[in-house]
């Protein structure tokens, strides 16, 4: 089953990083370069997986989470963040916004594709 | 066993070595020593919040991220992420980050080449800062000469001073190895139940 994952980060190479690793696995990768922008895309269409980072312009990653969280169509959505925080204190404020997971950069491409791959599956239960 | 504890920054100056990032706003002295290394300084002239990193090589393994990296700093395609990130916590703002790029000298025994590490390092941080459209200020790369950088957050000038004798080229190169033989790592994941 084709599944679409909605990338957002404010880095063109980032994103371009991480399009490769999931395109490995076949996932359809759509870009989002911060929370605004990603908000806009969602409006379209809801993707099976969101990835986000947490420092960008116009809307950060945990204010995105949260936005998220509360539409009803992304209530249950995965939400994994990627960033380069790896405080608890940066973490828990990830859980605390309804966040599935967080990954902490630099990142495994074969780990990320695991975690992709665990997540999608534990929603499909 | 005795532990001696360096302090790495005095008032208003902070050295940084190989896989360190620091931003700040003010004036702050950010300094380093460079061999085949890079350091990147990013400047935000409207809110003076300037930073620095200083990475050794492009990126890890497999071209899809510093994968195999013990200090993931020292990567470029994480040390960059990180830099902007940290400007970005302190009011800079992506769009209008200008860059000063230094280093990638071939020190000592390293050949001149194309696929050579000093020139990997200028190819990867020319490509990333054009991909990521953040404009390059002023450069100083290549040549024979390790080289001390001294950059100021407040006004975001740079200067250079190029580092002739074999002394001062082989202790950059003899931290740069030691540096690149660290034992392998990547970030961790936490999945919330």
């Amino acid at each position: 089953m084709l599944t679409t994952i909605l990338v957002v980060d404010d880095s063109r190479t980032t994103r371009a990083l991480v399009r490769n690793a999931l395109e490995v696995d076949h996932h359809e990768v759509v870009e989002a370069c911060d929370g605004t922008n990603a908000l806009s895309v969602l409006e379209d269409r809801v993707p099976d997986l969101v990835i986000t980072d947490v420092n960008m312009p116009e809307m950060d990653g945990i204010t995105l989470v949260r936005r998220l969280r509360t539409l009803d169509r992304c209530r249950f959505l995965p939400i994994l963040v990627l960033t380069t925080e790896g405080g608890e204190d940066m973490k828990q404020r990830g859980r605390e916004a309804g966040a599935t997971g967080w990954l902490v950069k630099p990142f495994d491409p074969t780990r990320l594709r695991q975690t992709v791959s665990h997540v999608l599956r534990r929603r499909g239960q | 066993m005795t532990v001696a504890v360096i302090p790495r920054s005095v008032a208003g100056e902070v050295t940084l070595y190989i896989g360190d990032v620091h931003a700040g706003v003010g004036p702050v002295v950010i300094k380093t020593l460079l061999g085949s290394c890079i350091a990147v300084c990013l400047w935000d002239p409207a809110t003076t919040v300037g930073g620095m990193n200083h990475f050794m090589l492009p990126r890890g393994a497999g071209h899809a991220g510093p994968a195999d990296s013990g200090d993931p700093g020292r990567f470029g395609i994480y040390a960059m992420d990180c830099l902007i990130g940290a400007i970005q916590k302190l009011g800079g703002e992506r769009r209008r980050l200008v860059a000063k790029v230094f280093g990638g000298a071939h020190v000592l025994g390293i050949r001149e080449s194309a696929d050579g590490v000093p020139q990997k390092n200028i190819d990867f941080i020319r490509a990333f800062l054009r991909d990521e459209g953040i404009p390059v200020a002023g450069q100083d790369v290549g040549g024979y000469h390790a080289r001390h950088v001294h950059f100021h957050t407040a006004t975001g000038r740079a200067f250079v001073k190029r580092l002739a004798g074999e002394a001062a080229a082989s202790r950059v190169l003899r931290r740069e190895v030691q540096t690149a033989r660290r034992v392998p790592a990547c970030g961790d994941v936490t999945l919330f139940e």
